[in-house]
Order: C-alpha cells, then structure tokens, then sequence
C-alpha cells in the first residue's frame, strides 16, 4: 500500500513536474517572442516634435557638410582632370607632332633619294636610248645608202639598157672601152702572164 | 720568125675549127695519094674557113705546104696552152670591133692569148674583161656607182 501511495505521490510529482517544465518553456517561448518584437516606445508629443526638430536639423548639417566636402572633391578633382588633361594634350600632341616631323623628315629624304635615283634611272635611259637610236638612225643610214647605191646603179643600168632598147651601138662605146683597157693595161698584163 | 696565131683565130673555139680544118685536110690527102696509086676514084677535097688558110700562111711564111709543115703546125696547135681572157659587152661585137679588141690585147698584154665574146644587154655600156684571176669592171653602171658623191651632190644641186 504504502508502495502504491509512494508510486501515486512519485507519479505526481512527475506530472507536476512535467506541467510545470511545460509551462516553463512556454513561458520562455513567450519571452523570446516579446524580445524579437520591439517594443512600442511611447514618446510624448511634445519630445517627438523636439526630437523631430533635432533630427531635421542634424540631417539639414550633415547633408550640407556632404554637399560641402562633395563639391570640394569635385572641385579639386576636375581641377587635377583638367591638369592631367592639358599635361596629356600638350605632351602627346607635342611627341606626336616630333614624331610625325620625323616621319615627315624620312619621308622626304627616302622620297628625294627615290627621285634623284629615278632621275639618274632616267637619264640613263634616256642616254642610252638616244644612244642605241643614233646607232640605229646610223646603221639604218648606212643600209638605206648602200641599198641607194645598189639600186642606183641597177636602176642607172637598167634606164640605159631599156632607153637604148635593143639597138646597142659598140661603135660609139670603143673609144670607152679602149680607154678603159689602155689605163689599165698593165693590171691586166701582169695577171695574164702570172695566170699561165 | 716566130708563129704568130692570126687576130682572126682568138679564141680556144676557133683554134679547135682550124686544127680539126687542117687534119681533116691530112686524112684527106693521105686517102687520095693512096687511091691515085690503085688507081681508084678518091673523095672531093674538103672545104675549109678563111680563118684556116689564114693560119697555114702565117705558119709557112711564103714556103711551100708539106705533109710534114702541116704535121707540124697540127702538133703546135694542140700543145698551145694560152690563157684566156672573157670580154663581156652590151652586145656582140661586129668583126671590126672584134679584131680592134683582139688586136689591142695581143699588141698590148700578150700575143700568146684568147679571147672569148660574150654579150650582156643589161651592161648598157662599156666593158667587163674576166682574167685568169681577176675581174675589171668598166661598165657605165660600175662608172655611175663609183661617181655616187657626183650623183649625190646633182641630186641636193637639183
């Protein structure tokens, strides 16, 4: 019995127990619902609009102090842009404009050493054509000359043979033709003797 | 006296007519002393040039012919080895002119020479004479050539 009494009053005291842990951690639930909530903080009409007028003010004097310090910044950094800038066009335009003369300068001197060689090229040509067009005006002279001379005294012969026509007279050509052999009788003595 | 050869016969061609006149003349005379002597009929005496008879006289000089003067004269003519020279001209000559040539080249160079005639119509004029180892050109045309400076200096004149 007494066991039976001492186990209800065990079995209890373990409910109460169990109750009470039950409620202990409901009440530290609550608690850590009330603690991530903010709490409403009740303020005064009058110290909200005093608080309101401080913050207004204190925002007025940031604002300007942020406007103040970023036209400062934009000031000294347009200042420096624009120095760096000037530095930059100056530099650059004037190592551009050394290089460019350079360039300029080579150009010309290759461009004058290009058409004093042309020139020379030129001149050589020229020489050397007129050269090769005088050897040729020459032996184009000469070949017309000599065929002048061959023709010549074909056409010559051939007019005397055709103007005389068939009626050639020997008689009057034997006095020539005597003379001619007596200026050079002895050339032809001399080769008939030395042709026996 | 030496044998001159007649300025009739200049050249090789007419040598050889009289040379073969003449032992024909030979045949002719042996055949016939053999027929008299059997007493047949023998051939009728064979004609000959004027050029022929004119060699026989110069070969005998006034003697009288015999067989053996007419041997002789055969043999002299087939040894006779003269040069010869090769007389071009507008035309042929007529006998004349011919024998004026003739005679100035034996009277002139040689007696010892021929003579060869030969006509070229494009000459014109004047003569070309071919020795034995040159040429002399004395044609008009070769006149005209070699006066181009006279006929050059006209031209620009004119």
């Amino acid at each position: 019995m007494e066991i039976i009494i001492l186990a209800g009053i065990v079995l209890m005291l373990a409910i109460v127990v169990v109750a009470q842990s039950f409620q202990l951690r409901k009440a530290d639930q609550q608690k850590k619902l009330q603690a991530a909530q903010p709490k409403p903080v009740a303020v005064s009409e009058p110290t909200a609009a005093e608080l309101d007028a401080k913050l207004k003010t204190a925002y007025e004097a940031k604002i300007t102090e942020a406007t103040g310090t970023f036209g400062e910044d934009l000031k000294a950094t347009s200042q420096k842009l624009s120095e760096q800038v000037s530095r930059l066009t100056t530099t650059v335009i004037e190592e551009e404009l050394e290089a460019y003369q350079k360039t300029l300068e080579e150009v010309r001197k290759v461009a004058t050493q290009a058409m004093e060689q042309i020139h020379q090229a030129v001149e050589h040509q020229r020489v050397e054509l007129r050269q090769g067009m005088e050897a040729e005006l020459a032996a184009e002279k000469k070949v017309l000359a000599d065929k002048f001379d061959a023709k010549m005294g074909d056409i010559v012969a051939s007019y005397i043979s055709e103007s005389l026509g068939s009626g050639v007279d020997l008689g009057s050509q034997m006095q020539f033709i005597l003379t001619s052999l007596e200026a050079h009788k002895e050339d032809i003595r001399k080769d008939l003797l030395g042709g026996v | 006296m030496a044998f001159e050869l007649p300025g009739a016969v200049y050249s090789p061609q007419l040598l050889e007519a009289v040379t073969f006149d003449i032992e024909r003349y030979l045949d002719w005379y042996r055949e016939t002393k053999i027929q008299k002597k059997v007493g047949a009929k023998g051939k009728e005496e064979p004609t000959h040039s004027a050029e022929t008879v004119l060699v026989i006289e110069a070969w005998l000089g006034g003697k009288p012919a015999t067989v053996e003067s007419l041997e002789a004269l055969v043999k002299y003519l087939k040894e006779l080895k003269w040069p010869q020279v090769h007389v071009m001209l507008a035309a042929l000559p007529n006998r004349s002119q011919r024998e004026a040539l003739v005679d100035w080249f034996r009277a002139n160079t040689t007696p010892h020479l021929f003579l060869s005639f030969v006509a070229d119509r494009n000459l014109g004029g004047g003569v070309v004479i071919r020795t034995p180892n040159r040429v002399f050109d004395f044609t008009w045309k070769q006149e005209l050539v070699a006066g181009r400076d006279k006929l050059a200096g006209i031209i620009r004149r004119v």
